[in-house]
């Protein structure tokens, strides 16, 4: 019964989002073609730069290949301009598009290293060069690039060492065939061509996946040796960073949907049904949505546990007698309130702790932390501040030691008064805490993500990560309606 | 019981300014005194009370409780104000528990007492103040006289030696007064010390057993209710008990503002609800224009003894030692007044209207 209420939900959702298809197909013949049309591509890809000097066009920039289709399959674009692979026929045939034009300029692509690293790059070509000699080059570019890979059960898996020092790979891709994850391993032509790298350098690997910014942050900070994830060489980019050999050319290729896809015409409800399976049964992809639940928890709690002790701190030193703990704890606030969240996050990462080894997790631990413990601070004061001071004085003058007199007497009146504030503050930073796929933490939010840059499918991700937001505040609000059942005081 | 001696305290503002509220307090209390603290507003009468058990903590003194200093460094305040319970102006009942939870609270949890004790305790101190028919309810559904009367039993649970009230009626509409002053009356015969702040004259004259009269941050006055309310040795006690109301003005010279002098007699007349603000006004032209437009200065005084009801116009003439009106002046003064008193004083001659 209550599998059905879900299909039925997303059912609707689905309905409301394909209002937008189109019945024609887009003829394309050449480049010049383009003209008066809506490209959606990746922003800051070479797509956007090849583009972006035509004023005849009207480009829109996409974070991510999956947002990018987003805008294609709801009419908000006319085009997609991607590379061949991510978009292979198996894609196509799934979301109801089909390529209609190959590009003219193909790129070449490889890894790219901190600028003066001359051991890496070095190692990577041998590598390279190892197994192109070997002949395991050309099996890797043929089964990843000729689609075969769709229809399997596993994937091709090269072990890598466990042990020693490992080669942190910021990876911005989770799309196949290059790099995508499934389970809890990461499969695709640049992993192989990574694991293959890792054995013989002998280190194990270490891949997480970032944001295109911060991936590039990380690089410069040192907190990644490599950025994968079909990265193109342009002369821009070499002077900032250096590559190792190509690996391959990808060719530029416009797209656009086709109208006589099966996903077209194939019912709505199984289409729902199709698009559940494929977005959380499929590889067991819930386990992302799990395991990202279970770090947005944990995040969470350490956050509100140790920026409502740190909001001690800072109340106590804002009504301090001393000028200059009033002071601190002025500019403290003054300062958390003047700098959005995300920004705090990437400095406290890439700046303060960015030689520290401390792992993203606790970073963001802190800069959550910091930020409840000013609005804390706020809570505190307006709560105490309500108990009138005669309260203090009736719990003196009955015999209460000052701290007695606090605990018992205007304390649980505090609370009475602040836990309103406090709920709604733990809320707001429980879900303040969806930027830390920033700093590549996956969280519930960057789960989705994942999951999106697999499946191309927008709903049905953001549709349980949303549900599980919801539940999450829904459990929390729960709890501190528990808190502030009335006890008696004796 | 307490001995108090030498006692100041001086506030420091923040801008660096400071004011003495306690000049030099003195005095003996015994166990079993009922003493009501009376004097004008802000001289210190509840900051005394208030340092008595060190919510207000002395600038300079000694305080000695049972022969104890209770000033000394590291004395267990909370056990002093445990034998000492206060009763506030404003109630402070802990607004976050029933009645009964306020009574039984601080027994419960500093004198350890089991639940069931201190509950059969506050159901019998309720009773004896008359509520114990709120016992379940929160102090936010009472009246300002049953809130007082709740905190008096509060105290009274920590079975203290002595009481401090601070002003218990100041805070109370005029129909409430009675009842809690009715509480405090049954409870000064049972043999509790008791201090009591109050603005209460006549409660206090019938209660107590000894009168603080406080002026200026010392006590005046010190004695027995009739002492002090029937032969005042102080003038400031005096106009005290006797609500005397007093306007002066100087007049230095011919050129003297006489209307500054109208607008204030008839501001005192409407403040203390006379009629006989325009015949003053006529009497003290015809006298200053007329019979004593000679004699400059003088000081013109009008008081009004409020338990009396008498007012008077009083022309003082320093250095003067007979009295300037001529009979003539005396028969046009005469008809118009109850009385006409002309009497030398220490520092000159006085001319009094009785009016």
């Amino acid at each position: 019964m209550r599998t059905k209420w879900i299909y039925l939900l997303f059912t609707a959702c689905m309905l409301w989002s394909c209002g937008g298809n189109e019945e024609q197909t887009l003829v394309l013949n050449s480049e010049a073609d383009l003209a008066g049309l809506r490209i959606a591509t990746q922003s800051g890809s070479c797509y956007d730069v090849e583009l972006s000097p035509r004023t005849d066009i009207e480009l829109q920039r996409f974070n991510t290949l999956s947002d990018a289709l987003q805008a294609l399959l709801h009419g908000n674009a006319d085009v997609l301009l991607n590379d061949e692979t991510a978009l292979n026929a198996y894609v196509c045939r799934e979301q109801g598009i089909k390529p209609v034009l190959r590009g003219e300029k193909a790129y070449p692509t490889s890894f790219m290293f901190q600028k003066d690293d001359k051991v890496l790059p070095a190692a990577f070509n041998n590598t390279l060069a190892r197994l192109k000699a070997e002949g395991t080059y050309d099996q890797i570019i043929d089964y990843w690039l000729k689609d075969r890979y769709i229809d399997a059960d596993t994937f091709p898996f090269i072990p890598v060492p466990t042990e020693g020092q490992p080669i942190r790979v910021a990876s911005v891709c989770a799309t196949a065939p290059l790099s995508f994850a499934s389970g809890n391993e990461w499969y695709g032509l640049e992993i192989d061509l990574l694991r293959q790298f890792a054995n013989d350098l002998n280190r194990p690997l270490d891949i997480k996946f970032y944001d295109v910014t911060a991936a590039i942050m990380s690089l410069k900070t040192g907190k990644a040796d490599l950025l994968s994830g079909g990265v193109f060489i342009t002369p821009e980019r070499q002077e900032e960073f250096s590559f190792g050999e190509p690996y391959y050319a990808f060719h530029s290729t416009y797209f656009a949907l086709d109208p006589d896809s099966e996903n077209s015409k194939s019912g709505l409800a199984a289409r729902s049904k199709k698009a559940v399976h494929k977005n959380l049964l499929a590889e067991n992809r819930w386990q992302f949505i799990t395991d990202g639940l279970l770090l947005t928890l944990i995040i969470s709690f350490f956050a509100i546990l140790f920026g409502s002790l740190l909001g001690i701190v800072v109340y106590r030193m804002g009504e301090s007698r001393l000028h200059w703990a009033r002071s601190i704890a002025k500019i403290y606030n003054g300062f958390i309130a003047g700098i959005p969240e995300l920004v705090l996050l990437l400095v406290l990462f890439y700046v303060v702790f960015a030689k520290s080894g401390l792992s993203a997790e606790v970073v963001a631990i802190i800069a959550f932390a910091m930020y409840f413990a000013s609005s804390a601070a706020d809570i505190y004061k307006t709560a105490l501040d309500a108990v009138p001071h005669g309260q203090t004085e009736a719990g003196l003058a009955l015999g209460f030691t000052r701290v007695q007199a606090f605990f018992h007497i205007v304390f649980p009146q505090a609370v009475k008064r602040g836990l309103p504030l406090y709920k709604g503050l733990c809320i707001s930073t429980l879900k303040a805490t969806s930027i830390v796929g920033y700093i590549a933490i996956q969280d519930l939010t960057r789960a989705g993500d994942l999951i999106r840059s697999r499946t191309f499918d927008a709903l049905v991700p953001l549709l349980a990560v949303t549900v599980l937001y919801f539940l999450l505040v829904w459990l929390l609000a729960a709890l501190f309606n528990l808190a502030t059942k009335k006890k008696n005081v004796l | 019981m307490i001995s108090v001696s030498h006692l100041s305290k001086t506030y420091q503002n923040a801008d660096g300014s400071s004011l003495t509220v306690l000049k030099d307090i003195n005095c003996e209390i015994q166990r079993g005194e009922v003493i009501s603290i009376i004097g004008p507003s802000g001289t210190g009468k509840s900051t005394f009370l208030r340092a008595l058990n060190l919510l207000d903590p002395p600038t300079s003194g000694s305080i000695l409780v049972d022969g104890e200093d209770i000033l000394a460094k590291g004395y267990p305040v909370h056990k002093l104000r445990q034998k000492m319970g206060m009763v506030f102006q404003s109630f402070n009942l802990f607004e976050h528990m029933t009645v009964l939870e306020n009574v039984m609270y601080a027994p419960v949890k500093i004198l350890q007492e089991s639940k069931e004790q201190a509950h059969e305790e506050a159901l019998v101190l309720l009773k004896k103040v008359g509520l114990v028919e709120k016992a379940d309810v929160y102090p936010s559904s009472l009246s300002g006289g049953q809130k007082q009367r709740v905190a008096i039993a509060r105290a009274l649970a920590m079975h203290p030696e002595a009481i401090l009230f601070d002003e218990p009626t100041s805070a109370l509409d005029p129909t409430m007064v009675g009842e809690v002053l009715s509480v405090i009356r049954q409870l000064a015969k049972s043999g509790l010390t008791m201090l009591i702040v109050t603005h209460e004259m006549r409660f206090a004259r019938d209660v107590s057993t000894r009168i603080f009269f406080m002026n200026e941050g010392v006590i005046y006055e010190d004695g027995t209710p009739e002492q002090i309310f029937e032969h005042p040795v102080h003038s400031a006690t005096k106009s005290f008990v006797q609500r005397i109301q007093k306007l002066v003005f100087k007049i230095e010279s011919d050129d003297f503002d006489y209307l500054q002098i109208h607008t204030g007699i008839n501001q005192f007349c409407l403040k203390y609800n006379l009629t006989v603000g325009e015949h003053a006004y006529s009497l003290i032209k015809e006298v200053l224009f007329t019979h004593m437009r000679t004699i400059r200065p003088l000081t013109l005084r009008m008081t009004h003894t409020e338990l009396s009801g008498v007012t008077t116009v009083d022309f003082m003439v320093e250095n003067l030692d007979h009295s300037p009106l001529t009979d003539a002046a005396r028969a046009s003064l005469r008809p118009q007044v109850k009385d006409l008193i002309e009497e030398p004083t220490k520092r000159g001659f006085r001319i009094k209207l009785i009016i």
